[in-house]
């Protein structure tokens, strides 16, 4: 360790520095973007979600050579073997009640435990980041992985069924067809609905991550916390509080695929996603902004 | 510290705001302009002159018959005649979403009803004398041509599944015309349906032995189109049925909508409609489902008005119906048969294959059932 | 320390944390002059984490008020933040990202740290502390030393104006130990202060120009060294086979002595020690003159008067007794 001043100025520049304005903090959000993103965990959820499609597509391509027509399966199922592209749409189908819950609650169960739980939140505190700006710049990334999942369930479903299967008119729940470009234009739009869909679930594990100190437990809280919703969403004798549930309009997706394009559950589903991230947004933030990090 | 308080205080105000949002922005979309004053009579004409020729419109349909909570898709399961009846039974419990687009401008007499099913639709679409009904769950639809004059205009022909969902408008015009002197009409105070004022048409049986207690129409107070329909059954305050638009517009739809070609991939049925249009489909939707249809018998119906009764000759042969574990959930066991019981119509399926039906109460089923002779014995057996 | 400047870096008033019935900061009274480098020394458990985590901000304080660099905690603590620099209870850092990357994190969290200037600061803070080589390499492929170096080079980001740094000597070789010592006070030389924690007296004698000394949560003594050593007793260390007689000759001068037990070198020098605290009418040129007049034979004397030692096992009691 050298004692001397290289690259250390005086600390009246320092002073001066402080009382400057500070910058609006960007590189924060990007460098917690490439921290995401650059971890080998992310990578694994990502490669994970992508499987899916793969696996769809592949099994029935296979059962289908094998006994051609039979398709006993769901009609929706039966789409595939007729247009590639519908394989994103079943392998998001297949996706939003369990596989992107888990994935998310990984990531929403992490951003705030997990840098406890690594020691580094007490030095990103006293760097300093105000704890607000944390929780919003962990917020922002999360849903970014919630984006980059829906987006990467898509596009796999897309390439893998263009592989195996004719890609060609798409029809629709209405019985109306199609163009591809329309259909494209189709497949964003659910990514995109399915991505504000988990912003609820994201917020709920953000505000359970400023709980603990353990990020196996948020994660998990998370998730059960997922699963519980649904079960309660599934039980008709308490049909008073399904459209409060955030899982509540996760499969209305399909509002997407009529013909003209129902938007009611979109918009539906956004009001109440808001509520949500408004709710445990700032649940997370009265926790975490009087919480002692002893961590 | 008390400092610590403060931090929570966000946490404590928005869900005090998000709640008064949730309860404030209906209670001011239901804030609008109040409608001059107009009688019962006034009302019924203005339903009357309605002359809507062209809308776009979302509806909702809640029924609360008290028949048991099914799991949401077992309607689905199953095959053959339980699978239909299933069906039908499906769209007349729990909760609808449908969406009605019409144009009979220019002549034109075009029509689509799509009934937005979870991951599916069901889909009536008619353009001109082609009428379509579409199912993207089991990929089929079926195809039938209406006789050149046609003055169904508001009543879809056998629109099977889907046409068991009515649309507020053709529900209200059936109901009025069972208005006779057996019922009080009375206007309520205004309502607001799908944003718009409407006048409450209240029409309260007087016959004493009907299980309905009231239906409540809501007239759009400027096209007196109707907006909703309420039943409420005799002595509860909830209603057991509602079907109401939940957003409308009178912009005609695009043309394309009814423009209707099955998809590939889909096995489609070309139905030959009978000569005479048949009413007793209008009827369909008691529960019984597809075995009115098949059956050649004419329905019987005794009564007048809200207490009449229709009785209907479906067979003996119902095995196929009563095996079902659906139809023994459904069924309750009683003298002489079974009883399909709900808070606004009872069946009575008889032992030896007759169907009576009606707003009544199940005694007056019975006393029908001894009432009337065996008249058409059944041809099987 | 140049003209004691009136201005405290860090003050402290009633400075009290609980953590459920457990007072672990009690009433602290902290007064660091701004310029110095202040020892803070305290067994472990004795709540210089604690404090630490007030002074920074991350823990709130039951009760009394904190000052750094003049302005008031917590309400002041964005505009103080940026000026300080911190290693607490240890490094934490992220296994996977590789040494630089680990500062460039967190260096772009500060929203006043330049985005131009980052590399060559960065490049710069690895540099003293002697990681440039290990400056690509994967945080979780270094020693706990490596870290802890990190750790210090993390602080030294931008130019502070207090440094805080949590037992920084933890884990490293005796090396390591010499080179943070040599840092911290070329640190003082550009105005910087240094607020030191450690459990190890030594270390803080040899870097500190002031300590603070904690116990089970109180401060039992505050100053600059030179203050602290004379409000220390002065003790005789007798090392002498005849322990009982030279007991007997101590109590004649007025010295109440203790014997300590010999200390294990192998077998080589088995004689027990003698302490006792010094009167001031007593020279201890006198007691050696007793003792050999009595026939004890002296192997060895010395006035241990002034160290800080002395002072800071009386002060935190002795052994291995963590405080509770
Ligand atoms: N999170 C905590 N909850 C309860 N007690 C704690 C916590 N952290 C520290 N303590 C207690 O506070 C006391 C002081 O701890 P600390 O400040 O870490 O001591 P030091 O840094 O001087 O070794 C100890 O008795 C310890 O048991
Ligand atoms: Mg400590």
């Amino acid at each position: 360790m050298s004692p001397s001043n290289s690259g250390v100025a005086s600390v009246a520049s320092g002073a001066a520095a402080a009382a400057a304005r500070p910058r609006a903090g960007w590189s924060f959000l990007a460098s917690e973007l490439v921290l995401l993103f650059r971890r080998r965990r992310t990578w694994v959820l990502l490669a994970t979600l992508a499987a899916i499609p793969v696996l769809v597509a592949v099994a029935v391509r296979l059962s289908t050579a094998r006994a051609p027509g039979s398709g006993r399966g769901p009609a929706f199922l039966d789409q595939i073997t007729q247009n590639g592209l519908f394989v994103s749409v079943v392998a998001l189908t297949i996706c939003v009640p369990l596989f992107l819950p888990l994935a998310v609650g990984v990531v929403a169960g992490d951003t705030i435990a997990g840098e406890a739980g690594a020691g580094t939140l007490r030095y990103l505190l006293v760097a300093p980041v105000g704890r607000i700006r944390l929780l919003l710049v962990k917020f922002a990334a999360a849903i970014a992985f919630c984006l980059a999942a829906t987006v990467v369930i898509t596009a796999a479903g897309a390439l893998i069924g263009a592989a195996l299967f004719p890609v060609g008119p798409v029809v629709l729940l209405s019985g109306d067809t199609i163009g591809v470009p329309d259909s494209i234009v189709r497949a964003l739009l659910i990514a995109g609905y399915v991505t504000v869909s988990l912003a609820g679930l994201t917020a709920i594990g953000l505000f359970v991550s400023t709980l603990t100190d353990a990020p196996v437990g948020a994660m998990a809280a998370t998730v059960v916390v997922s699963i519980v919703a649904q079960v309660l969403d599934s039980l008709p004798q308490l049909d008073w509080l399904h459209p409060y549930l955030f899982t509540h309009y996760w499969l209305g997706f399909a509002d997407l695929l009529r013909q003209p394009v129902e938007f009611s559950s979109f918009s539906s589903n956004a009001l109440l996603q808001l509520a949500y991230v408004l709710i445990f947004g700032s649940l997370a933030i009265g926790r975490f902004t009087s919480k002692d990090i002893l961590s | 510290m008390a400092q610590k308080f403060t931090k929570w205080i966000p946490a404590a105000v928005v869900p005090v705001v998000i709640a008064g949002v949730v309860i404030a922005v209906p209670m001011a979309a239901n804030a609008t302009g109040s409608l001059p004053d107009k009688s019962a009579q006034e009302v019924l004409a203005l339903v009357a002159s309605s002359n809507v020729t062209a809308l776009s419109a979302t509806f909702e349909q809640t029924s609360n018959l008290g028949l048991p909570q099914l799991p949401t898709g077992t309607g689905a399961q199953g095959s053959g005649s339980t699978a239909q009846a299933a069906s039908a039974l499906e769209l007349l419990t729990g909760n609808h979403t449908a969406r009605v687009y019409a144009d009979s401008t220019n002549g034109a007499e075009n029509m689509r009803l799509q009934v937005l099913d979870s991951m599916a639709e069901r889909d009536v679409i008619r353009s001109g004398s082609d009428v379509w009904l579409y199912d993207s769950k089991k990929q089929t639809a079926t195809h039938a041509t209406l006789p050149a004059k046609s003055d169904a205009a508001t009543s879809a022909p056998d629109a099977g599944d889907a046409a068991s969902t009515l649309t507020p408008d053709q529900l209200a015009a059936k109901l009025l015309a069972a208005v006779t002197p057996t019922t009080t009409v009375t206007v309520g105070n205004d309502l607001s349906v799908a944003g718009r004022s409407a006048y409450d048409l209240v029409l309260t049986p007087q016959a004493g032995d009907t299980l309905i207690g009231t239906v409540s129409i809501a007239v759009d107070g400027s096209t007196g189109l109707p907006l909703s329909v309420t039943i409420v059954p005799k002595g509860s305050a909830d209603p057991a049925f509602t079907t109401a638009f939940t957003s409308i517009s009178f912009d005609a739809p695009s043309a394309d909508l009814f423009a209707f070609t099955p998809p590939a991939g889909t096995t489609v049925t070309e139905q030959a409609l009978p000569a005479e249009m048949a009413k007793p489909t209008g009827e369909a939707g008691k529960g019984t489902g597809r075995s009115a249809g098949k059956s050649a018998d004419r329905p019987v119906v005794t009564g007048t008005g809200w207490s009449s009764i229709v009785e209907l000759n479906v067979g003996t042969d119902q095995s196929a119906l009563t095996g079902s574990p659906l139809f023994a959930q459904l069924m309750t066991p009683v003298e002489g048969g079974s009883v399909f019981s709900t808070s606004l119509v009872n069946v009575l399926l008889t032992t030896d294959g007759r169907v009576f039906a009606g707003s009544v109460s199940a005694e007056a089923l019975k006393a029908a059932a001894a009432a009337a002779p065996l008249a058409a014995a059944p041809a099987a057996k | 320390m140049t003209a004691a400047a009136p201005e405290l870096a860090i003050e402290t008033r009633q400075l009290t944390k609980t953590f459920g019935r457990q007072t672990v900061v009690n009433n602290l009274d902290l007064a660091v002059p701004r310029g110095s480098v202040f020892g803070f020394l305290g067994p472990n458990g004795s709540g210089k984490t604690t404090t630490i985590r007030m002074l920074l901000g991350l823990a709130s304080a039951t009760s009394g008020e904190v000052r750094v660099l003049g302005q008031e905690l917590p309400q002041q603590l964005p505009g103080v933040l940026p000026r300080v620099g911190a290693l607490i209870e240890g490094p934490g850092f992220y296994p996977f990202l590789s040494g630089s990357a680990n500062l460039i994190r967190l260096d772009s969290a500060d929203r006043f740290a330049s985005p131009a200037t980052r590399r060559k600061r960065v490049a710069d803070a690895l540099e003293r502390v002697g990681l440039t080589h290990a400056a690509g390499k994967k945080v979780k492929a270094y020693s706990l030393g490596m870290k802890q170096r990190l750790g210090i080079a993390n602080a030294l980001l931008t130019p502070r104006e207090l440094i805080v740094l949590d037992e920084p000597t933890n884990g490293l070789d005796p090396q390591g130990t010499r080179e943070v010592r040599h840092l911290v006070r070329s640190l003082t030389d550009q105005g910087t202060t240094v607020f030191v924690s450690s459990h190890l007296l030594a270390e803080i004698e040899q870097m500190c120009t002031h300590a603070a000394v904690m116990r089970a949560g109180n401060l039992v003594a505050q100053g600059s060294l030179d203050e602290l050593r004379q409000t220390g007793q002065t003790r005789i260390r007798l090392v002498t086979p005849d322990a009982q007689l030279a007991l007997g000759v101590l109590a004649g001068l007025g010295l109440a002595a203790d014997v300590e037990a010999p200390p294990e070198r192998g077998g080589a020098s088995a004689d027990p020690q003698l302490i006792a605290p010094l009167p001031e009418e007593v020279a201890a040129e006198q007691i050696v003159e007793a003792l050999v007049a009595n026939g004890v034979r002296v192997r060895g004397f010395t006035v241990a008067g002034s160290t800080l030692e002395d002072l800071f096992v009386a002060l935190t009691g002795e052994g291995f007794d963590v405080a509770q």
